[in-house]
């Protein structure tokens, strides 16, 4: 059998010319059985990477590995619709709108039983001014209270003043 | 939109994400708890991103797992390969030697690599990715994941055909 066509590949693999296609011929070339001598002293360097293959994490990882995993609840993407985004201020607009058409309907049946307020402004100033008068006169007759008192204190800040002359 | 499932889609990754950060720390315990970070990283992110999943997790396992070494010199814990031998294997010692003796030879010059070399030879020749995937990976550009390969699988043929011969 001619190897020229491993020994060409074997030749291109030491200068890093070969594809990974090509290096997987030559990974199978030389796990076989039957390697010609001349070949055989390469054959640990392509059987190689089938002993570190046997490089394995056991079953007991993958137990602890997914207690962790899930221990840790997943934050899963959540799809989110137009809808959904915005009911909470359509709800919201919506009950203010109902609270206001409730409002001004009862409003309007409140003012109708009510007469007609603007007529009986102008009749009400005089009154306003009438009661401002009182409240003024009032006022004024406390203010003459106040004076009277002070002046009734006179006689008594007269008699400590002769008393000191004395002393 | 396909919903991402951790346990049919971020959970398979495990072995791989675990292979790259054994290949950067080659510490078993270390390895794990990076690749238990990056899966969550991975799942936290899950809602950002619906394809190029593996590779984004490389990217994070293997910055995880250069911080991890980081921290370690900083502690200046030299790295003693007695104490990371695996040490749960039931082999009787004779089948311990020959699994160790077919895998020593190159997995003892792989490991001597420099990481980006490592980290490449890794991503390459173990888990099938074209270059420019490494280049997205390890955030560098295609042509310098072209020379750091050429360099490893040098290093590998000179180391291998020299100890080769005199080994055997």
């Amino acid at each position: 059998m001619d190897y020229k066509y491993i020994e060409q590949l074997l030749e291109r693999y030491w200068e890093c010319e070969t594809s990974l296609e090509e290096e997987q011929i030559l990974r199978s070339f030389f796990n076989q059985k039957d390697v010609p001598a001349r070949l055989l002293q390469y054959k640990e360097v392509f059987s190689f990477n089938e002993a570190d293959k046997e490089n394995r994490l056991g079953d007991d990882f993958d137990a602890r590995m997914l207690a962790m995993v899930e221990d840790k609840p997943a934050v899963e993407a959540k799809r989110i619709t137009l809808w959904s985004r915005f009911s909470p201020i359509v709800k919201a607009a919506a009950a203010i709108a109902i609270v206001l058409t409730i409002g001004s309907i009862t409003e309007k049946s409140i003012l109708k039983d009510m007469p007609e307020p603007v007529q009986s402004d102008y009749m009400a100033y005089p009154q306003t001014y009438r009661q401002t008068d009182v409240v003024t006169a009032t006022n004024n007759v406390d203010n003459l209270a106040i004076e009277a008192g002070i002046d009734s204190m006179m006689p008594i800040n007269a008699a400590n003043l002769a008393n000191d002359q004395q002393q | 939109m396909r919903e991402i499932s951790f346990r049919n889609d971020v959970l398979p990754l495990k072995d791989k994400f675990f292979r790259l950060a054994l290949r950067i720390t080659r510490n078993r315990e270390e390895a794990e708890d990076i690749v238990q970070e990056t899966l969550i990283r991975l799942w936290d992110k899950r809602n950002e991103l619906h394809e190029g999943m593996e590779n984004l997790g490389f990217t994070i396992c293997r910055n995880l797992a250069l911080d991890q070494m980081q921290k370690k010199e900083a502690q200046n814990v030299a790295f003693d390969p007695a104490l990371h031998e695996t040490a749960d294997s039931d082999d009787s010692p004779a089948e311990k030697l020959i699994a160790k003796e077919g895998r020593t030879l190159i997995q003892q010059i792989v490991e001597q690599l420099p990481e980006k070399q490592r980290s490449i030879i890794q991503l390459r020749d173990m888990e099938g990715k074209e270059y420019k995937e490494i280049a997205e990976i390890l955030q560098i550009t295609e042509s310098d994941v072209k020379v750091s390969l050429f360099r490893a699988r040098q290093k590998i043929k000179e180391q291998y055909v020299k100890l080769n011969r005199y080994g055997l």
